[in-house]
């Protein structure tokens, strides 16, 4: 079975690096045979490296402990769905997963485009295969899931494994990595396009028009990715946060960053012509952050909660992502010329201008994430120390720059394309700028001094306020049109363009999520040792230690505090944190239990018992708002989907009776 | 029987790859020597439709929207005549086009009956507020 998967991987390895040569082949000396056995051969490879990840899906499932991969991440007694997500629990299956996927997204992409682009098509299989081949190094020479356990030439098994890392014995560990793999992999297909487009000079924005949905998709797995990371770290590390500036978290956030910032850059490409080279270093920018993003969790140079593997495989990362670089900046540099705008800025009032502010923000947030990521390696290297940058560096950084975000998300729907005046901006802002300043006058009048907080709630307010006003004008015009509710109207006025209004839910989506996060500067919490029947108190809330309980199963032993909660003497609810042990690996984690409420939520997390056995440490936490965060996740879960319908309507420039027109306007012309 | 079936794969993804006839091309999209410009007229008339939007929900002043409707218009008319020009029908829409006299008629001929704006190109509906025109609303 193990020689089956190495051998599928060896065969896909072969056929990626013959995919490279008759593609660019094909393409350079215009021999369509060799571009067909080229994309023949992506089908290839989707089929081998399916039937390899099948092979090690079956012997996680099975409990093949021969394979070093399986003994080291799975164990008899872990549930079915924790031992099919120990594929991507290690280095070995995470990275057959990656590959996978790619192979995946290729096929998909080879055969939607089976019959079109045909000038770019070669240069777009090699761009995917040549990181199919660097992958496929991996899994096949480096880092194999299919190595076996040997004593001397004799091929052993244990009797049990390790099993998987029990942080990771969560159900959303089921989705949050492959949803990850989803976003990172797939940027490589904009990426694949655009080095296409680039190499073959090409004049429009074809490469774009393609991509612009699959970008959308891909962009919201990501989103999705980092959300669902962010809601593990909230109910499994025990330490209430949800974002921790982990060395692997940012990895994630930096891709992000660049994708959001492409995401809006390129609208100013498809309506203006402009930024064409931004728009190339955006995306691929993305795709080298989403490389980096998978050597930073998988080589282990940075410490991390996340370094679930750490192996020496860094310098072909770092191999490969010097190639790219190096190969991306001279396409972009010998081709400048067919990168040149096609219109000016006219104003810096204006909607493209706004983009621009937006996409230097994402980019310096980016950059500063990036340095603080980094510094420890970096400092490593140089001074020979390393120096750590913590949670406050990231935060002094980033929160001023998320607040300047906020205000752009705010002010961007008020501008109009080409030019805005200034006058119907003035009009625009001052109600809405009103309400924020009334807002925050009576923040300050109820005992709220926090400025970051006072400054987020009100432009939250602001932004709200601007969106719903967007809404509500573009409605009013259509209802007075066709005599319609409201209701009606909003539904009538996103349909007509859903990229644009989809766009302004997912910036709702962003207000809320921004509304949860300014939550935690009111976060408190008291950690306190506790016999049975002991009560203690944390802000409004009283909890009592009712009872502790203890039990076994297969896969680990608990201790379960019953903990109930009272305010103003009426009881609220129960809650049973626990503490887990699991036998195989050894290792002991928190299941923590939270009381979630739109205004806050209880956090209770059982650390253990106090030295002597007799008391238990409960640690509590009020969590101000949090809900928001995922509340507004959902929104923009939403708002993107939105973004991915078709508009209802195109506008239709009267052809007909365009020569009398043109005669008039264009006597320069003729 | 693993033997077997790895003789089968390996054979079956080679032969899959490298066996390609001629007969299993696709027909390629035959592309067109005017879809770079239409591309480019369709940014246009999406520019006219966000800028009719933005002034109609006030973000632009009238004489800010006046200037960048009468430039997207002829840039518009600029390109649907570079595309005419290409496809060979030029004649009939520039170098043949309507005498200074049709033209003035022309204009003479567009104005909205419900809300008076004025347009220069004959409309079946007002770009302003989208009552119907009819020629003889003049």
């Amino acid at each position: 079975m193990e020689n089956l998967g190495s051998l599928a991987l060896l065969i896909a390895f072969c056929l990626a690096v013959y995919a490279v040569a008759s593609s660019v082949i094909g393409g350079w000396a215009h021999k369509p045979l060799l571009v067909l056995s080229a994309k023949r051969a992506v089908y290839a490879i989707w089929f081998l490296l399916t039937i390899a990840s099948f092979l090690l899906v079956h012997a996680l499932l099975s409990g093949d402990f021969r394979l070093a991969y399986v003994a080291a991440n799975s164990n008899r007694a872990m549930p079915g769905l924790y031992k099919f997500a120990a594929w991507w629990g290690g280095q070995e299956g995470s990275l057959l997963l990656w590959s996978w996927l790619l192979s995946c997204y290729s096929a998909i992409v080879v055969y939607v485009n089976r019959a079109k682009h045909r000038g770019i098509m070669p240069y777009l299989i090699a761009t995917l295969m040549v990181t199919q081949v660097f992958f496929l190094i991996l899994n096949a020479f480096v880092a194999s899931p299919f190595r076996v356990l040997a004593v001397g030439r004799e091929i052993t098994a244990v009797p049990d494994g390790n099993g998987l890392n029990p942080l990771l014995q969560y159900w959303a560990m089921a989705i949050h990595p492959p949803m990850l793999y989803l976003g990172y992999v797939g940027f490589v297909v904009p990426f694949a396009f655009a080095m296409g487009s680039l190499i073959t000079r090409q004049q429009g924005d074809a490469w774009i028009h393609t991509t612009r949905r699959w970008t959308l998709v891909i962009w919201l797995f990501l989103s999705c990715g980092i959300l669902l990371g962010a809601g593990w770290a909230y109910a499994v590390l025990g330490w209430g946060g949800y974002w921790g500036w982990d060395p692997v978290e940012n990895a994630s956030l930096l891709p992000w960053l660049t994708a959001t910032a492409f995401l809006h850059s390129v609208m100013v490409q498809e309506k203006r012509g402009m930024m064409k080279v931004w728009n190339m270093v955006l995306i691929s920018a993305t795709f080298l952050l989403c490389i980096f993003g998978t050597f930073l969790t998988r080589s282990g140079v940075v410490s991390s909660v996340h370094a679930f593997a750490e192996s020496s495989i860094g310098k072909y990362f770092l191999s490969f992502l010097a190639i790219v670089i190096g190969v991306t900046s001279y396409l972009i540099i010998t081709r400048l010329d067919y990168l040149k705008s096609d219109a000016r800025m006219e104003s810096v009032i204006s909607r493209e201008s706004s983009f621009l502010f937006n996409a230097l923000i994402l980019i310096a947030s980016c950059l500063a994430i990036l340095w603080g990521t980094l510094f420890p390696a970096i400092s490593q290297a140089i001074t020979g120390e390393k120096i750590s940058v913590d949670a406050t560096f990231f935060n002094r950084m980033n929160v001023p720059i998320g607040l300047f975000l906020l205000f752009l998300l705010g002010m961007g729907p008020l501008f109009a394309w080409r030019r805005t005046s200034l006058e119907s901006l003035r009009r625009n802002v001052f109600v809405p700028g009103i309400a924020a300043a009334l807002f925050v006058a009576a923040l300050m009048a109820a005992g709220v001094r926090h400025p970051y907080a006072l400054v987020s709630f009100g432009l939250c307010l602001f932004v709200i306020w601007t969106i719903a006003a967007e809404f509500y004008k573009g409605a009013r015009a259509i209802g007075a049109r066709t005599g319609r509710n409201l209701l009606f109207s909003v539904v009538e006025l996103t349909h007509r363009n859903t990229r644009r209004y989809g766009g302004y839910i997912v910036h709702m989506g962003v207000v809320l999520m921004f509304l949860g996060f300014t939550g935690a500067a009111f976060n408190k919490q008291a950690t306190m040792e506790v016999n049975v029947g002991g009560a203690f108190t944390l802000d409004h809330y009283v909890l009592r230690v009712a009872s502790l309980r203890e039990g076994d199963t297969d896969n680990y032993a608990w201790d379960r505090a019953v903990v109930e909660v009272s305010r103003n003497g009426s009881p609220l609810s129960r809650l049973e944190p626990e503490r887990r042990f699991y036998k195989a690996s050894r290792q002991a984690v928190s299941e923590v239990a939270i009381r979630h409420r739109l205004d806050e939520d209880l956090y209770l997390n059982f650390a253990g018992f106090t030295e002597d056995g007799s008391k238990a440490v409960i640690q509590a936490y009020v969590f101000p708002l949090v809900s928001w965060i995922w509340i507004g996740f959902l929104i923009l879960i939403m708002g993107t989907l939105v973004c991915l319908v078709p508009s209802k309507t195109k506008f239709q420039p009267p052809q007909t009776h365009m020569a009398g027109a043109t005669r008039e306007y264009a006597p320069a012309s003729k | 029987m693993t033997i077997l079936t790895a003789i089968l794969i390996v054979t079956g993804s080679i032969l899959y790859t490298l066996l390609v006839h001629k007969k299993d091309l696709l027909e390629p999209e035959r592309p067109s020597p005017v879809a770079p410009l239409e591309e480019y007229k369709e940014r246009i008339a999406n520019s006219l439709r966000d800028l009719q939007f933005d002034y109609r929900v006030n973000k632009l002043s009238e004489h800010d929207y006046e200037q960048a409707k009468l430039g997207l218009e002829n840039e518009l008319a600029r390109v649907a005549a570079e595309i005419d020009k290409v496809l060979g029908k030029s004649a009939e829409r520039v170098d043949q086009g309507f005498s200074p006299a049709q033209v003035k008629e022309t204009s003479r001929q567009t104005a909205c009956p419900r809300c008076g704006a004025r347009f220069s190109q004959p409309l079946k509906f007002c770009g302003e507020c989208g009552s119907p025109i009819q020629r003889s609303a003049s």
